[in-house]
């Protein structure tokens, strides 16, 4: 490629400035939700005070009274976490089983789990708010919300913990075994080790994937385990009274996660496409 | 003592039958190379004596005991694999232990041995390091390591040089004869490549399709093939296989001639055949051509003298030492 | 315990929960569509059981096959997912080759790239109906003010005032409107998911055929001819990944339409099930069964193509 660079130093400078400014573009929302976090209400809405302003904490500061937001930050962290827990500890047997030891029906029950994934959530609105609500009594639980998070992610986690797996040599689980290595031992020693990586940045994406879940945490929760999807939701039209805290509450609830996003960007691709695209 | 036996051994994938009932003996102390094209069942015969692969049916007994159902661990028995399979998260002092530790071994005991399998493979500079920060010979050398800290009653190699650059396999190859002639320990070596079956083996072991085609040792073999599968897979460059009409009068379908028993000689003095000359590849020491035009054997390679002078295009005469000839029959077996 | 039994057991609790996830609701659903079932009714009080005898055949389906309602969502749906699709891959690609070759902040360009994933689409539609596109006090409407000024104070310039005299004021569109709610939900989404194309398109652009580019320079083709015959088949398959996925994962859009288009008549089929459940349980299943038959046909194909690439 050496031939095109060199004949085009202009298109290098003018390319670099272009990709910067798309950058700059499609981070400017964040930024701009960022920015009139730190103003207040009143200044918010004034275009003579756009870049220019006194910045000020207070949207932080009031975030629990004005919007009780650490009890919904509770909610999104006791549920995203145990959900990433628990469709790990199942996901775990399974992707391993099927990545060493695979049968002829493994390919089949890979595609049908990710054919789960593909049912629209709508359609089972109604009977998801009957059942829980009047023959379980578990609506608007924590346990609802860990199960329904848990079940929407299992198949992507298993899918990505397989193609982890997957990509361990066979020949050196085979060496283990030439060594004497216990089947307990083989996982210890040799493939919590190798898959570590793998795992972790698969616990991440879950755990993304369920702090932003918006369908089932809007329509299965009212109070007791609403989570910020939910906060934020109930707050969509301010109607420009309260921009500035509003942003506030909003930049606390994508903050974290944004830069929990930055360190998967890589596994992203691999648990998004199902390791169709490399 | 390392004496392996399988009898009546027979391996199916799934309804494809991949060995079928195969018997073999391989002595305490050989050296035996298992040797055939891709898909011939080598690997899974190596792999049904490590324990990797379950027996259909049949028997592998070691040293008289029947291990057909015992774990791959307990078979005594190490594993050299074509990947070397090092466990990249481990130091190479720790990848050498591995077995050790597994067995329970004390560590004292352990470390004399690290220490011993390290001076005699020239890696006791690279203990520390990860299998990662490597050479691929380096590496290779740590997957033998691996195995010889074990003391185990047999090695099996699995195409261990096959991810090696030319130069380094020629260099492996005598270590490892090396090592063989020191430790006297039987050895199962696995290749596809006929150059390191001849050059290493006590015993060859020639497989098509799961099929035992000829065992013996490697002269024999070159001298004395059984088929003309054999014949043509053992040699290089490969024998000259000449059928029709000359064949006939010599009582076969088939003749077969190796590219070292064929001459170049003047016209009328002896000659059989005469075609003209398409490559001539001047090796230095040898020079191989190539002659077209010969009735039932196109192209036939002849093996001549490096200083040969002899152009693309030259009309040359050959002739063959008859007592050289092989004779095969319409199914390729070897007539005498 | 043989291996086939150990690896089975483990698959067990996995495959357990997905079935019980995937069956139960799904046929509870079939079953409500086929029924009269409504939540209040004070005249047929016996519809509010979901009892077999209210049985109604397809009726439901003839119902909502009829409602105005449905067709609109049907509609609206595919024309967000349509445009979508075709906005993010678009820019997608663009993107991507952009920012394939080094220049100098690349990561950091990256990074600020990605950061639209990873914000809850609550928080997007809130952000975006609000404080970009609200024509009033969102910066649309601040911008169309200053624009507006600008131009009004240019009316009285010397020369050239005459020119701008000629412009008309603008005015700023309201993105709460049926038809315009939808647009504003296209935006949101294409911000939102531009950055997912564009990282999935750079992955594939990085496992190019190097050496390829080189023969087909030396053969004489330029820039366009590269990413005509070069670049844009090997990127066909992850472009047709990207459609399928976003397919899949748009047509149950919900938080953007409900934040954006509550009560303002615009929605799709989604939202339309989340209506009708209000009272109608049998027009609700109806639709969702609808809705599982539009999802299954694209499901269908990206499963066949993912089926593909998995033994591999």
């Amino acid at each position: 490629m050496a031939i095109v660079a060199e004949t085009n130093r202009f298109s290098k400078t003018s390319r670099t400035v272009l990709a910067w400014l798309v950058g700059l573009l499609f981070f400017f929302p964040i930024f701009w939700m960022i920015l009139t976090s730190f103003k207040t209400d009143a200044v918010a809405v004034k275009p003579e005070f756009l870049f220019s302003f006194t910045p000020t904490l207070d949207n932080y500061i009031n975030m629990t009274e004005n919007y009780d937001y650490w009890r919904f930050a509770a909610n999104s962290v006791i549920t995203s976490v145990f959900a990433t827990i628990f469709t790990l500890v199942v996901g775990i047997p399974s992707a391993y089983a099927m990545a060493f030891n695979p049968s002829r029906r493994t390919k089949d029950v890979l595609m049908w789990m990710l054919s789960t994934k593909m049912l629209p959530a709508a359609a089972v609105l109604y009977p998801m708010t009957f059942l829980t609500k009047n023959f379980l009594g578990i609506f608007d639980t924590h346990f609802l919300l860990i199960l329904v998070l848990s079940l929407i992610n299992l198949p992507i986690v298993v899918w990505m913990l397989f193609t982890y797996f997957k990509e361990i040599p066979r020949e050196i689980i085979e060496a283990g075994k030439m060594d004497g290595v216990s089947t307990w031992g083989e996982v210890r020693e040799i493939l919590i080790p190798l898959a570590w990586g793998g795992i972790a940045s698969t616990a991440l994406l879950c755990f993304i994937f369920c702090w932003n879940e918006a369908y089932w945490t809007v329509r299965l929760t009212t109070t007791e385990a609403a989570t910020l999807s939910k906060l934020i939701e109930g707050n969509r039209a301010p109607e420009g009274l309260f921009f500035g805290r509003l942003s506030a509450v909003s930049a606390a609830a994508v903050g974290p996660i944004i830069v929990l996003g930055w360190f998967c960007q890589k596994q992203l691709v691999q648990g998004l496409t199902f390791g169709a695209v490399k | 003592m390392g004496r392996i036996v399988l009898e009546n051994v027979t391996k199916k994938f799934g309804d494809l039958e991949v060995i079928p009932p195969l018997n073999l003996t391989i002595e305490d102390g050989e050296f035996v190379v298992f040797v055939g094209p891709s898909g011939c069942g080598k690997s899974t015969l190596l792999r049904l004596i490590a324990g990797l692969e379950e027996v259909t049916s049949g028997r592998i007994l070691i040293d008289g005991e029947d291990v057909t159902n015992i774990p791959p661990s307990k078979r005594g028995l190490a594993m050299v694999f074509q990947t070397y399979a090092l466990y990249p998260h481990m130091s190479v002092r720790k990848n050498i232990a591995f077995p050790l530790r597994m067995a329970g071994m004390n560590e004292a005991e352990q470390n004399t041995r690290i220490e011993a399998a390290a001076t005699a493979l020239n890696l006791t500079d690279y203990l520390d390091r990860k299998p990662g920060q490597l050479s691929g010979g380096q590496r290779q050398r740590v997957a033998i390591g691996r195995a010889i800290v074990r003391d185990p009653t047999a090695f099996l190699f699995d195409e261990p040089l096959s991810n090696l650059d030319a130069a380094l396999r020629v260099g492996m190859r005598l270590e490892i004869s090396e090592m063989h002639k020191k430790l006297k320990t039987t050895m199962i070596y696995v290749t596809h490549d006929q150059v390191e079956a001849m050059t290493m083996a006590d015993k060859i072991v020639v497989l098509q399709s799961g099929r035992v085609e000829q065992v013996g040792s490697p002269l024999d073999l070159y001298r004395e093939p059984r088929n003309a599968f054999v014949a043509g897979f053992i040699g290089s460059p490969k024998m000259n296989f000449i059928d029709g009409e000359k064949a006939g009068t010599l009582g076969a379908h088939t003749i077969g001639v190796r590219p070292e028993h064929v001459q170049i000689c003047p016209k009328g003095e002896g000659d059989v055949w005469q075609g003209k000359v398409g490559v001539a590849e001047h090796l230095g020491s040898d020079t191989f051509i190539h002659v077209h035009g010969i009735d039932g054997c196109d192209p036939m390679t002849v093996r001549a003298g490096g200083e040969v002078k002899i152009n693309h295009g030259d009309t040359v005469y050959l002739s063959a030492q008859m007592d050289q000839i092989h004779k095969f029959d319409s199914e390729g077996h070897r007539v005498s | 315990m043989s291996k086939r039994k150990l690896a089975r057991l483990l698959q067990t609790p996995a495959v357990l929960l997905l079935l019980v996830w995937m069956l139960v609701p799904l046929s509870m659903t079939l079953y409500f569509s086929f029924i009269r079932y409504v939540l209040n009714n004070l005249r047929r009080p016996e519809w509010t059981t979901p009892a077999l005898s209210n049985w109604r055949g397809f009726g439901n389906y003839e119902f909502v096959l009829d409602a105005k309602d449905f067709w609109f969502a049907v509609q609206n749906s595919l024309f967000i997912v349509g445009s979508i699709l075709f906005l993010t891959v678009t820019l997608g690609v663009l993107i991507a080759i952009l920012i394939n070759r080094a220049f100098p902040g690349r990561g950091i360009v990256r990074v600020l790239l990605i950061s639209p994933f990873f914000v809850m689409p609550a928080v997007n539609a809130v952000l975006w109906i609000n404080m970009i596109l609200d024509p009033v006090l969102g910066l649309q409407g601040i911008a169309i003010g200053g624009i507006n000024d600008l131009i009004t104070l240019l009316k009285d310039a010397p020369l050239v005032g005459w020119f701008f005299s000629l412009w008309p004021t603008l005015e700023p569109i309201s993105f709460r409107a049926t038809q315009t709610s939808a647009y504003a939900v296209i935006i949101m989404v294409t911000w939102q998911w531009t950055p997912f194309a564009v990282l999935i398109f750079m992955t594939s652009l990085q496992s190019e055929d190097q050496q390829q580019k080189e023969a087909a320079v030396l053969d004489g083709a330029g820039a366009w001819s590269q990413f005509r015959f070069l670049t844009l088949p090997h990127l066909g398959r992850p472009i047709a990944i990207v459609v399928m996925i976003q397919a899949i994962f748009h047509l149950s859009l919900y938080a953007e339409i409900e934040i954006v288009s509550r009560g303002n008549g615009n929605k799709n089929l989604p939202y339309l099930i989340g209506e009708f459940a209000n009272n109608n349980i049998g027009a609700a299943s109806a639709t969702g069964i609808f809705a599982v038959i539009l999802a299954n046909i694209v499901a269908i194909f990206l499963l066949r193509m993912i089926g593909k690439t998995l033994m591999d």
